[in-house]
């Protein structure tokens, strides 16, 4: 029982472990970890629609997508939680506020408007499905939408605003594909699907590099050992991965091609598939 | 079926890394430099109660018309109970952070309250557009010090504890508002090798570099560790600055741009 008020060097202090502690301190912090961690919507499975690779393609692109989850919305097989990037559209705001000078948290706090844009286009064009745009102040009605049998749809960018930690370039580095990420992560979901442009990860940017060499298969740890200058994903997810606990596969689909949305979602490794390593005596290594 | 793409200087990037903002022509602007941002310490100061905190608020009365003061807040003993319990239960570290906003917003509002009738005035990060009005009106704004990232905090390296809390949450906002040094007003005398309250032994350490004090890896710091990363690669926010907010006249001092308590600079 942690309920007993503890006064006597000036303070006030409620009876817990951490009482009286310093948070910094590095035993301290140990002391609140352990191998598990509660998984809050493991069935759930988050989609990631991406921006420039899907929707600034126009309707070309975005329809044969849209028609392929409102297949599997008739379905009914799968939970999953939609999450729209903001494409071309973010690019261009980031580089007018380079070019004006504002602040990197100034840049921050302005692209998430284009993803959510990107979810209206997303809401308007499946809510005869049952998708709903889900604010993030709704965090917790996310298992009421589920269990009403909607599929949610939100924005990737996480909510770091002006406060985006200071980087040597002048990019927020929290981008979308970290985000869904975090979002997946801390909801205990095990699979991310990101549908791109691409059938999944190159060496470099096959967009550039006729000779870009395709991953179909990988682990966390053998991507970052490769140190990709070019990556189709957020960098940061990779850093951010290391020390998560539920995520284990995140799944690189080309949305050209149909199906293969439907055949991830279904388990299959279609397009590239990177999981996470596990250490050789099976246990902790995930968390290196 | 081509990206319709909008033509810019980053037209057709993956955004992704670091690379990608290499060679672009980037010239911050200062948006607000002459704001002192502050942090009033939660278990340190709040959790004291009246006999602590009356004082400092006089200190803020006495310089609040010669200086724009952001006052930010701590959590303190409730918020480690409530990091105990949700650890005890082993929740995602995004659901500790999330948590832990409650008890600084608690906080935030009770210095609110004392200071309402000298311009004492609650705001939410929502609000923070609004600081230039707060200040011409002559208002203390006095918010949470914890950044808004709530679910979306990183999973924290062997530990549930939000990497982010408070005192980043002060940083990062001097940070963007481009002033020079955040304050931060604590119970002991600025900086120490050790936590002096469990080590009496501990030595104080008046000024030292953002990177020294990293190659030092002490077990622990007045700050938390990720300040420190941050101040190494800051554009405005150069220096933090750590007071005992229990001295008379520190807080005033420091306000006015003394160089009491310790400083840790970017180096």
């Amino acid at each position: 029982m942690m309920n007993k008020l503890v006064p006597g060097d000036g303070r006030i202090h409620i009876e817990s472990s951490l009482m009286r502690e310093s948070l910094v301190n590095r035993a301290v912090a140990a002391r609140t970890d352990s191998e598990q961690e509660l998984a809050i919507l493991p069935h759930v499975k988050m989609v990631s629609i991406g921006g420039q690779s899907i929707f600034d393609r126009g309707k070309d692109a975005v329809l044969p997508v849209i028609d392929e989850i409102a297949a599997l919305r008739a379905q009914k097989s799968h939970a999953m939680v939609l999450c729209v990037g903001g494409g071309t559209r973010t690019r261009h705001t980031v580089s007018i506020a380079v070019d004006l000078g504002l602040p990197l948290g100034g840049i921050a706090q302005l692209v998430g408007a284009m993803e959510e844009a990107n979810a209206v286009f997303a809401n308007a064009l499946l809510a005869k499905t049952g998708s709903i745009v889900m604010q993030r102040e709704h965090f917790w009605e996310l298992p009421l939408y589920l269990e009403a049998g909607m599929m949610p749809i939100c924005i990737s960018i996480p909510p770091y605003h002006f406060w985006e930690p200071p980087t040597e370039s002048p990019l927020p580095a929290h981008g979308s594909d970290f985000g869904a990420f975090e979002h997946a992560e801390v909801l205990g979901m095990e699979h991310i699907i990101f549908v791109k442009d691409e059938d999944g990860l190159y060496d470099k940017d096959p967009k550039k590099h006729a000779d870009a060499r395709f991953i179909a298969r990988t682990t966390l740890d053998a991507l970052r050992a490769m140190q990709l200058p070019e990556m189709i994903l957020d960098h940061t997810l990779f850093d951010a991965w290391r020390d998560a606990r539920h995520v284990k596969k995140v799944q690189i689909v080309n949305g050209l091609k149909p199906g293969l949305l439907t055949r991830a979602l279904a388990g299959e490794d279609v397009g590239t598939v990177i999981t996470k390593s596990v250490a050789k005596d099976g246990t902790k290594g995930a968390r290196q | 079926m081509s990206r319709q793409h909008l033509q810019s200087s980053l037209t057709g990037s993956p955004m992704t890394s670091a690379e990608a903002g290499r060679g672009l022509d980037y010239r911050p602007m200062a948006m607000m430099p002459d704001v002192v941002v502050l942090k009033i310490g939660g278990q340190s100061i709040l959790d004291r109660g009246r006999a602590a905190v009356h004082p400092i608020l006089d200190e803020l009365r006495a310089v609040k018309d010669k200086k724009k003061l952001l006052v930010c807040t701590g959590g303190g003993t409730r918020a480690r109970h409530i990091y105990a319990m949700a650890s005890e239960l082993s929740m995602p570290t995004g659901v500790l952070a999330a948590l832990g906003g409650y008890v600084p917003r608690q906080n935030a509002r009770m210095v609110q309250m004392l200071l309402a009738n000298d311009g004492g005035i609650y705001i939410m990060h929502d609000d923070f557009e609004k600081l230039p009005l707060y200040f011409r009106l002559g208002c203390i704004p006095v918010m949470t010090g914890m950044p808004p990232f709530g679910y979306w905090e990183k999973p924290s390296h062997e530990s549930r504890i939000p990497a982010h809390r408070t005192d980043a949450g002060v940083f990062l906002s001097a940070e963007v508002l481009g002033a020079r040094r955040a304050l931060f007003i604590k119970d002991e005398d600025g900086l120490y090798d050790d936590d002096p309250k469990k080590n009496p032994s501990a030595k104080l350490i008046p000024r030292i570099g953002a990177k020294e004090l990293l190659k030092r890896d002490l077990p622990d710091l007045a700050v938390e560790r990720v300040v420190i990363e941050y101040l190494a690669r800051a554009r405005f926010c150069k220096e933090l600055q750590i007071v005992n907010g229990l001295v008379p006249g520190n807080v005033q001092r420091a306000i006015l741009g003394e160089d009491v308590g310790s400083i840790i600079h970017a180096d």
